[in-house]
């Protein structure tokens, strides 16, 4: 087996462009026709990446951690060959598996399995072994007979955990997960799992809801419990509407404090917190937890070593 | 590594693809007869329809003989609207592959396979509805058959090159389909499908067809399937330049556009 790595040399991603209303045959035109410069006023020049060095040797495990916009995942999308880079040179030895999108790159009008024939294909499998794996994948996804369904009727839950229990049913030499779009019980399990893994005092989870699951979304978050009760945490902190049920389930075996905001969160989490605690903060963008984690960074919550995960 | 190289890599890896390429386009295929009662049948009908109503009248206008010049317009029909895909529809390729290439690091050229997958099995039913024309008629020659599979393959590599380009540009320029459209609807006309050579020929108007590529990636296939014999060896000569116009003017805008793509989506 060939030992996986990824080198990154002075990369750099540049987003350049015009805005949609002067795309296309009118910008072209523009700039063919008029010798004098253009008005670069409904031009954009984004500079998402800037001389990144990096190097991922095989084994190693590594985490992106950075606020809304940083560019975590243009990054992660020039590691997986999706973006070329503007300047710069990457190399990839290994098979690539990315998990991006949880919610795009379906074909609406086919079933549950056609679509996990489709993206078994596309992150590598060979139709073989897709078939030999599908049952695997088919209860993997517990959407049962829905898989019969054409994906349009899916809800967004549904989509997600199609899509995953499709790409973790390889074993991809790189793995490469985003997790920017949502959270969802996937991630949310997964991050849980490494905050039980933590050394430390107190283990504090701070758990924003998690949005459009649709109509099983009670029992999505009620089914967190497991997870956050294997984590050993010792404080929870649920915030939004559809924790309710989470709360529920964990009432009386942790110390849940259910809040309906992110600035509930933070007060909730100045009360407890102390120092030699690990905090997770993990929920959808929606729930606006960054703000949360601002403040944690910024030094506003006076202990405490925060562990954030967005 | 350069961009030749780079696409001539990708290339080359879409192509050792196939199952996932033809899965998608026959996939597509299944999508676009989705829950429709007749399904692909649709294609037998619209050619079936085209040819009866078409047929008789400008039989008559023309003073064609309907044995002849039934199986000649199903013909020339099903090979016209392959060519009209390969230009208009692919344009769609990559916008309709957003979510998978924005995702998925595959190379872009299997979207371009999955095009022409799915271009030539409605191809392929569509020309299979001159056979019962020509078994009604008594005209059908077995071997002509067999004589029409080098023209078609020439036709095959050429919409191949009409899909790249068309993909490409299609992303870069949304105005493309749009004129696209508008040109082959002038093409229609002046193509000899609704009509034979030989009446151009007879009012001195040979020049029509005579500078007109699409002419000769229609006639490598209808002759031989039509006349039983192979067609004029210099039409394969230009069906064949043309195919390698394509093809360069394919990879011009490969190279052009191919690290592009994923932004313009």
């Amino acid at each position: 087996m060939t030992r996986a790595s990824l080198i990154l040399k002075n990369v750099d991603i540049t987003f350049e462009g015009a805005l949609s209303s002067e795309e296309g045959l009118k910008s072209w035109l523009k700039r063919k026709l008029l010798t004098r410069n253009v008005d670069t006023a409904t031009n954009y020049r984004i500079e998402a990446l800037k001389g990144i060095n990096l190097e991922i040797n095989h084994g190693e495990r590594v985490g992106l951690i950075g606020l809304n916009g940083a560019g975590k995942s243009t990054l992660l999308k020039v590691m997986a060959d999706i973006y070329p880079p503007t300047a710069g040179s990457v190399s990839i030895k290994g098979h690539v598996c990315p998990m991006f999108e949880f919610a795009t790159g379906f074909e609406m009008n086919q079933s549950g399995w056609d679509n996990i024939r489709i993206r078994g294909l596309l992150l590598g499998m060979s139709a073989d072994a897709i078939e030999e794996k599908l049952p695997e994948i088919a209860a993997f996804t517990e959407l049962g007979d829905f898989l019969d369904y054409p994906v349009r009727t899916y809800s967004s839950g549904m989509f997600i955990r199609l899509a995953f229990a499709v790409s973790t049913s390889i074993n991809p030499e790189i793995l490469l997960i985003d997790e920017s779009y949502n959270a969802n019980p996937a991630s949310m399990t997964a991050t849980l799992k490494q905050l039980g893994r933590e050394k430390c005092d107190r283990r504090i989870a701070v758990l924003g809801e998690m949005r459009e699951l649709g109509t099983q979304s009670a029992r999505y978050h009620a089914d967190l419990a497991e997870p956050v009760l294997e984590a050993h945490v010792d404080a929870a902190i649920l915030v939004g509407r559809e924790m309710a049920a989470l709360a529920h389930r964990l009432h009386g075996e942790v110390d849940v404090r259910h809040v309906p905001d992110s600035a509930g969160a933070l007060k909730a989490l100045e009360e407890i917190a102390s120092p030699g605690d690990v905090v997770l903060v993990k929920g959808s963008n929606a729930i606006g937890l960054s703000g949360l984690v601002r403040e944690a960074a910024a030094g506003r919550l006076a202990h405490g070593k925060s562990a954030c995960s967005m | 590594m350069t961009s030749v190289t780079r696409l001539f890599i990708d290339s080359t890896r879409a192509l050792k693809m196939w199952r996932v390429w033809t899965y998608l386009g026959v996939q597509d295929i299944k999508a676009k007869f989705h829950r429709s009662f007749f399904g692909p049948l649709w294609i037998v009908l619209t050619t079936g329809f085209f040819v009866t109503g078409v047929g008789l009248i400008y039989g008559l206008l023309f003073g064609q003989p309907v044995h002849e010049f039934l199986p000649y317009l199903a013909c020339g029909f099903a090979l016209w609207g392959f060519i009209v895909a390969s230009i208009t529809d692919a344009s769609a390729t990559f916008v309709r592959a957003e979510g998978y290439i924005k995702q998925f690091s595959y190379p872009k050229q299997i979207y371009l396979l999955r095009t022409l997958i799915s271009s030539v099995i409605v191809l392929l039913i569509g020309i299979a509805v001159v056979i019962p024309v020509q078994l009604f008629f008594n005209e059908i020659t077995p071997l002509g058959w067999l004589y029409a599979l080098p023209g078609l393959a020439l036709l095959i590599m050429a919409a191949l090159g009409h899909i790249a380009v068309s993909a490409y540009l299609g992303a870069r320029f949304r105005d493309f389909p749009h004129a696209m459209a508008v040109m082959l609807q002038m093409m229609f006309f002046i193509t000899p499908i609704m009509f034979p050579i030989k009446l151009l020929h007879e009012k001195g108007l040979g020049f029509i067809y005579q500078f007109n590529p699409l002419y000769y990636l229609i006639d490598v296939v209808r002759h031989p399937i039509i006349q039983g014999e192979l067609a004029l060896p210099e039409n394969y000569l230009y069906a064949g330049v043309y195919v390698l116009a394509t093809w360069v003017a394919a990879l011009l805008v490969a190279y052009k556009l191919d690290s592009r793509v994923v932004f313009l989506l």
